[in-house]
């Protein structure tokens, strides 16, 4: 027994280790996800007889217009949310100072990471209420009338995402305090020493330190603005018509209160499609330099 | 439940001998029925989707002394009103409950056809329903079987401050011109003629079924609910046309979509606005000391001559088919169908008893409803609840955009037309 665990356990007690996460994964993401790809080729309302329908799903998305809707709205959602990291970044950078009194300053900063994202869109509904909001009190103030950004179905994504940026630049933010902190004082010191100040100091030593959080800020950004939801039904429940729906919404709408399971699944597959790509590629780049060493 | 003989259903006709024959049987069965309950001793779980806190106490007050009676607990789970529209989904197939509440109608037939809710055609031979129900029996009857108990009645129509029209010289509208005219001054009093907050989508619906059963009837909306008239039809287009032009004249509240039903209820107990279409459950929006004030009015005539049909939506009380207690669970719906139990649970919400042996209400507003359902010949339920659900939510979206932006409504019915075609296979 004792040569058989000496021989193997090199194997046995990582696999063990692995074991338990290997198999909630297994079950809860993997299998989910292939039941879900699964579902997408057949007409099924989520009770009754499923109905093999072959790629028909897909085909009916290409002409929804709500699917290009939500597609777009997707794309602004990201375009905006990279926004997320160099905000956060210049907030840190703001905030890293020996000052007293900045941790109370900090804290502050902190605060939307630790309300519940429901929390967040219910005050921002509130701040871009037409007739009592924040916004309209800032805007009465200057004589003017606060345009009703919910109900325009321009300027509603815009206004859900800003709202959703809140939390999401703070999250940035905590990212980068961290880095910060741990950054090499030889490297400044030696930097220092070579007359680096200012902007040359921040670009040439402070930031390429910086590398692996911001490439986390930058992963955790884009996964949150593509499985952005709960603002959305929160704030908007994809209104007015639809014009702020974004593709885990309108899979969420399709599946829950349109009864159409097959459908929303294959909504959900292609927007697993375009996360699975995100992912492979932040893979790549992420074990590219372990694996040559660096 | 498209029947066109709803007075019955409101008329408290004296009924003294079928209400003493009624007496009988509710006796007769609680003595067969309560014996065995009691060796029993089971837990009875009821889901309840019960939003406002005065008919929850009802309700647990109900199941107490029903406790009390039969010796079975009774454990009732409250959930959401919202959410619970989506949980019911999957609890029936998993998990059921012993009794649930749901709505009606279509919404009902959906969990019938998929065979969730148990047949209680028994319970109604029983307790003899038929003769005490009339028309609302139609609500929750499938092919001659009854799946579930109907409750409280909602009746749709206009709801107005009584003290703002009096001290204004206002009158409601009986015609489209009188609404129109309304408007206009209501406007020049600076305030909003028609509270209408779209958010949820639903409240331009119950608007639409409105214009809809005033200028192309009851028949003709049933089958559009069915889906048997295309949403391209000419008979749609004077709906449409109409309805474009009280919005053009600007006779709803700006920004609809930015808020739900409440903040919109809200305006009319706070006199921005003076006129609002909803049903009993408005006096949730005003304060306790001025729900008196609330006055209503059928929503007016269009076409001369048509008769008046009404959006009327029946809530109603259900036995899940994989129920564990089915016979308890038939048991507990006897005793909590009782008039005087029935009764108190409904005057919270204002709704209309369905049964006609209830003690007359306090109510004002159940009163106004009873009284103008006489006059009543026919109706809908409510558009989400009369069509498909998938139909229902392409069709909520709809509206809702034909109400901000009224000249997309061709594109609008164009894709209506499209949804209906996909669904029911036309």
């Amino acid at each position: 027994m004792s040569t058989f665990w000496r021989n193997h356990r090199h194997w046995i007690a990582p696999t063990l280790f692995i074991m338990p996460g290997a198999l909630l994964f297994g079950v809860v993401i993997i299998l989910a996800s292939a039941e879900t790809i699964w579902v997408s080729f057949f007409d099924w309302d989520g009770v009754g007889e499923k109905q093999w329908v072959g790629l028909a799903n897909y085909v009916q998305l290409l002409d929804d217009p709500q699917f290009h809707v939500s597609l777009k709205n997707n794309l602004i959602w990201l375009a905006m949310f990279m926004l997320a990291p160099p905000l956060g970044l210049a907030l840190a950078l703001l905030l890293n100072q020996p000052v007293r009194g900045m941790r109370v300053v900090k804290s502050l900063f902190f605060v939307p990471l630790v309300l519940a994202s429901v929390t967040v869109g219910v005050v921002f509904t509130w701040v871009y209420d037409p007739t009592f909001g924040l916004l309209s009190l800032i805007f009465g103030y200057f004589g003017a009338t606060a345009p009703a950004l919910l109900s325009d179905e321009h300027l509603v994504t815009f206004a859900v995402v800003v709202a959703a940026l809140w939390p999401q630049v703070a999250f940035c933010l905590v990212l980068f305090l961290a880095g910060l902190n741990n950054l090499s004082e030889d490297l400044i010191g030696a930097g220092r020493v070579d007359g680096a100040r200012g902007w040359p100091m921040l670009i040439h030593v402070i930031l390429p330190q910086l590398r692996e959080v911001s490439f986390i800020a930058l992963a955790v950004t884009v996964i949150g603005a593509l499985r952005s939801f709960d603002m959305v039904a929160v704030m908007t429940s994809g209104g007015p018509f639809g014009s702020s729906t974004v593709l885990a919404y309108q899979m969420y709408e399709q599946s829950i209160f349109s009864y159409r399971f097959g459908y929303g699944a294959a909504i959900a597959t292609v927007l697993f499609v375009i996360m699975a790509a995100f992912i492979a590629w932040y893979l790549r780049t992420l074990l590219k330099p372990e694996r040559e060493g660096i | 439940m498209a029947s066109n003989d709803i007075i019955k259903l409101v008329t408290r006709a004296p009924a003294s001998r079928r209400q003493l024959l009624i007496g009988a049987g509710t006796a007769l069965a609680g003595m067969t029925l309560g014996a065995p309950a009691i060796a029993q001793s089971k837990e009875l779980t009821i889901i309840s989707n019960i939003g406002n806190a005065s008919q929850r106490d009802v309700l647990q007050r109900i199941a107490s002394a029903y406790e009390k009676e039969s010796g079975i607990k009774v454990a009732i789970n409250n959930m959401d009103h919202e959410a619970h529209k989506t949980a019911i989904r999957s609890y029936l197939v998993v998990g059921a409950p012993d009794i649930c509440f749901w709505f009606s109608g279509n919404r009902m037939k959906a969990f019938v056809k998929r065979e969730l809710f148990d047949d209680i055609s028994d319970l109604f031979e029983r307790e003899n329903y038929k003769s005490v129900l009339g028309p609302a029996a139609g609500a929750v009857t499938v092919d001659g079987k009854q799946y579930g108990l109907p409750l409280g009645g909602l009746l749709w129509g206009l709801f107005y401050r009584k003290d703002v029209f009096a001290e204004k010289g206002w009158t409601p509208p009986k015609t489209m011109e009188e609404l129109l005219s309304l408007g206009e001054q209501a406007k020049s009093a600076g305030m909003i003629p028609v509270s209408m907050g779209t958010k949820e989508m639903w409240p331009a619906a119950g608007w639409f079924d409105h214009m809809n059963l005033r200028i192309n009837g009851l028949d003709k909306h049933m089958a559009l609910m069915d889906g048997k008239i295309s949403y391209t039809d000419p008979a749609m287009l004077p709906v449409f046309d109409k309805w474009a032009e009280l919005i053009n004249a600007g006779l709803f509240s700006p920004n609809g979509t930015s808020f739900g039903w409440e903040q919109a209820a809200a305006a009319l107990a706070q006199k921005k606005a003076a006129m609002m279409d909803l049903a009993g459950f408005i006096k949730y929006g005003f304060p306790e000391d001025q729900q008196d004030q609330i006055g209503f009015a059928p929503f007016p005539e269009i076409v001369q001559g048509m008769a008046r049909y009404e959006d009327f939506a029946l809530n109603s009380i259900h036995v899940p088919k994989n129920a564990k207690n089915k016979e308890n669970a038939r048991d507990f719906l006897a005793f909590f169908y009782k008039p005087d139990n029935l009764s108190a649970f409904l005057e919270t919400e204002s709704a209309v008893p369905p049964r006609n042996d209830c003690p007359p209400s306090k109510e004002p507003l159940v009163n106004a409803a009873v009284e103008s359902l006489k006059t009543v010949e026919g109706s809908a339920q409510y558009y989400d609840r009369d069509t498909d659900p998938d139909m229902a939510q392409e069709g909520l979206k709809g509206f809702q955009e034909f109400m901000a932006k009224p000249d997309r409504r061709d594109q609008i019915l164009e894709r209506l037309e499209t949804t209906r075609k996909r669904i029911f296979k036309a």
